[in-house]
């Protein structure tokens, strides 16, 4: 990976921001299906470097999935 | 006036009527401060994640809210001091969506196991 980005320094990555689209859909604790692909089975929240969401949206996505379990939209912990 | 998302979870056991007084009985307050509500849904009665003061399913209302601060503190009041509320939460927002939430859309509905 280091190698590669050496090799090549104007190499943009492909795999850009899922959320980050002009036509992807807002991020909000309604949106429960969209959330619900953003937490593991475990109802963990998954990392950033597994679904290549940017940093802004992951905050975001952080607000949106506490308030979510707040309401009982989201499990706090599946088993 | 700020506008603000307002959702309240209610007891299960409770019919519509009065699920739809407490409802009206907010709108009151919001009006007779100067208020206005935008918007009011009824999500209906949703399964929740998890159990919430042994209840397993809840009635579940939005309102868009447009009052002042102080206005929102005492709906605030009336619904903590509301037995039949499990759970509520009050969302400062920019501007409100257009048009029904993802909630009101039957597909986007199913709830998690």
């Amino acid at each position: 990976m280091i190698q590669a980005q050496t090799k090549k320094p104007y190499f943009r990555n492909s795999r850009n921001c899922p959320l980050s689209e002009p036509d992807s859909p807002p991020v909000d604790y309604k949106n429960v299906k969209l959330l619900q692909k953003y937490i593991s089975e475990r109802g963990k929240m998954l990392p950033s470097r597994i679904t290549s969401v940017s940093a802004k949206k992951q905050r975001e996505l952080a607000i949106a999935v506490k308030r979510a379990r707040f309401l009982g939209l989201l499990p706090y912990l599946q088993k | 006036m700020p506008l603000y998302e307002h959702v309240y979870l209610a007891r299960q056991d409770i019919t519509n009527q009065q699920v739809e007084s407490i409802t009206k009985s907010i709108e009151d307050v919001v009006k007779n401060e100067g208020g206005s509500i935008d918007r009011i849904e009824y999500w209906g009665l949703r399964q929740l994640a998890y159990k919430i003061k042994k209840n397993r399913k809840a009635h579940y209302t939005m309102m868009n809210i447009n009052a002042s601060s102080e206005t929102l503190k005492k709906v605030e009041r009336q619904i903590s001091l509301n037995e039949n509320i499990l759970r509520h939460i009050s969302i400062k927002v920019d501007k409100f969506e257009d048009g029904p939430s993802l909630m009101m859309n039957p597909r986007s509905t199913e709830s998690s196991e």
